[in-house]
Order: C-alpha cells, then structure tokens, then sequence
C-alpha cells in the first residue's frame, strides 16, 4: 500500500473516524474498557493501535488484545475483548 | 445532539483558502469545511485524498484552529518519503480542495469551562491540538492553571513561536516551558535535554492539585512521559495521550 512503516504503534485516537464509521457514528475514544487480563479500566483512546494485516487495539496497561479488526472486499468484522462501556446521548429527563 | 449522528461522519469537500508555512518542514491548511458542525480543542479531522485512478489515502490530523474560528486550520508537517504529507504541505494550492470528515475524537479534548489546572506536554508537532487548546483559552478569556511545556529537536524546528511568545506574556494563568533537545542558540537558558521526571516536577502543577495532564508527541515520547507522570503520583486516569507517527505522513 505504501512505503511508511504502518507497524508504528500509534493509538485509537488515529482511528476515532473509522471506529465512528464502524460503531454507528458513536464518539468510541472516551468509552472505557475494563481489560479481562488485568483488570484496568481505560479509555479506548489511550489503547495502543498496532497496524498490520488488519488492526489491533492492545490494554495500554498490559498489552493483552482489545480489539481486532479485519476488512474485505466489501465487508468488515470486528472482534472485542474484555468489557466495553459505552455511554452515548439519549433522551433527556422529562 | 443525536447519539448516532452521521453528519460527523460524512465525507466533504474542503476548499484551502489560505497557507501559512510555519517552520521549514510544516505548514498550516487553513480551510473552509462546508457546513462546519464546530470542533472541541483537541479534535481531529479525517482527510482523504484520491488519485486519478481512484486510489485512495487517508489520513488523522488535529485541529489546529480553537472552536471560536469559523475556518479549520491544521498544521501538518512534511515527511519527505511520506505518501500524503508531502503533498499537503508541499504542493497543494490555494483554491485546492480534497475531501474531509470530523470533528473525530472526544478522549483528548479541553474546553475552557473544565477549567484548570491542566498540564500540556508536546513533543513536535504534538503541539498541534494542545496549541488548539490555548488557543480556545485565550480567546474565551479563561484564566485556568495552565502550564505548557514544549519539546523540539531546535528553536527553529518550533511550531507557532511568535504567538506562543504572546500567549505567555499575556500573564493571565498560562506559563510556557521549552526544551530545546538537539541543537539551542547561543546563551540558552531554557531546558537542554529530553523531557523527564524531574522537569515534569518542576513545570507541572502540584500532583496533589490533580491536574488533567494532556501529553501529544511521537510514541516513545509520549509513553517516557506518560511513565514520569505515573511515577511522580499522577493520577492514570487523569492523564491523556495521543501518539503520532510515520503513518500520519
């Protein structure tokens, strides 16, 4: 695709366009995450984005996988670990 | 706002309308995004530029501009083997236009309501969205804590120098650190090496004032400062970071 070393480690915040692309238009990089192998609560922006064949997001605490993510022609899966939590705007109070 | 809201998402068409070149390697896009939601300091915008046979590249940039501006400006330094960086900030024209979507990003972000103390750590052009932040704190006329402390390889490799000059002798919260890690002018009296515990210590506010600590610079950077902070007693979770790299060329 290019010459640039997309193995870089970067983090989630690179990717908040395509996580809003992915999650139905839902700001993902202030959800946190409460890793299963460490038990860590984070925000996902903080977790590290490995790029490669597809795209990881690793705990920023112990590394373990948080996220993978695979594209196709025409299609896209993603895979989660541990526990997300997402809070988005709703309807206000009455 | 709606909870799904695609405008944010969508692709649009930017036009540049003015270019300001800020050191030898970087230069500011200022554009004019039709229909332009607004932006919170610290957000980013998507650009995706094609090729004539269709190939496509994308790419992650801060917002430059506070929230008060009508025109988004990013700041984008040129990687010389880069794919897209040496066309943003090398060819492209006036009058140019290529394809845009955000504001994106909601983890690193300040408004000037939260108020202080807040501690900005930049390695580079990591000063992009904190330089957002002071920015919207100037113009709102906020007198939070704020501490800014800057790492760059030279003085000339330093992004908005003047108005950083300005800002701080403005006196009104906001004080302004560099470390100059490679090469410093004669009589030097600032910093002169990579940031670190110490230096943290003696820039940022009081760990037990708890302040919100936003970190932005290449990866090694932010994840040697990250762990200073931790280790000088701040808070984890009051600490925000966001790498940059190569692939954002």
């Amino acid at each position: 695709m290019s010459t640039e070393p997309d193995a870089t480690v970067l983090d989630a915040n690179a990717i908040a366009g395509l996580l809003a692309e992915v999650f139905a238009g839902a700001e993902m990089t202030s959800a946190s995450r409460a890793c299963q192998s460490c038990g860590q609560r984070r925000a996902i922006g903080e977790h590290r984005l490995y790029r490669g064949a597809g795209l990881v997001l690793r705990c920023p605490a112990c590394n373990d996988i948080a996220m993978i993510m695979v594209e196709g022609d025409g299609w896209r899966e993603v895979r989660t670990a541990g526990f997300w939590s997402l809070r988005v705007p709703g309807p206000a109070a009455a | 706002m709606a909870a799904a809201a695609p405008a944010r998402i969508v692709w649009k068409m930017a036009t540049v309308v003015e270019l300001v070149e800020e050191t030898a390697h970087a230069r500011t896009l200022v554009l004019d995004v039709p229909d332009w939601p607004g932006h919170v300091a610290g957000q980013h915008l998507d650009v995706r530029l094609t090729a004539d046979d269709g190939y496509q590249a994308e790419r992650s940039y801060s917002v430059a501009s506070p929230p008060e501006d009508d025109r988004v400006a990013l700041t984008i330094e040129r990687i010389d083997d880069g794919e897209v960086s040496p066309y943003l900030a090398g060819e492209l024209e006036v009058g140019d236009r290529f394809e845009v979507r955000g504001p994106i990003g909601g983890h690193f972000t300040w408004r000037a309501a939260e108020g202080g103390p807040i501690l900005l750590v930049a390695g580079g052009s990591g000063l992009v969205p904190l330089m957002a932040m002071l920015r919207h704190r100037a113009r709102q006329g906020s007198h939070a804590d704020a501490r800014l402390l800057v790492s760059a390889r030279a003085l000339d490799a330093l992004l908005y120098r003047e108005e950083l000059m300005r800002l701080d002798d403005a006196r009104d919260g906001l004080s302004i650190t560099y470390t100059l890690t490679r090469d410093r002018p004669e009589r030097w009296t600032g910093y002169a090496r990579r940031v670190d515990a110490e230096m943290l210590e003696a820039v940022g506010p009081a760990v037990a004032n708890m302040p919100r600590v936003f970190v932005c610079g290449p990866t090694p950077f932010v994840e040697s400062v990250a762990d200073h902070l931790v280790a000088l007693g701040h808070d984890a979770a009051a600490i925000h970071t966001e790498r940059f790299g190569p692939t954002g060329g």
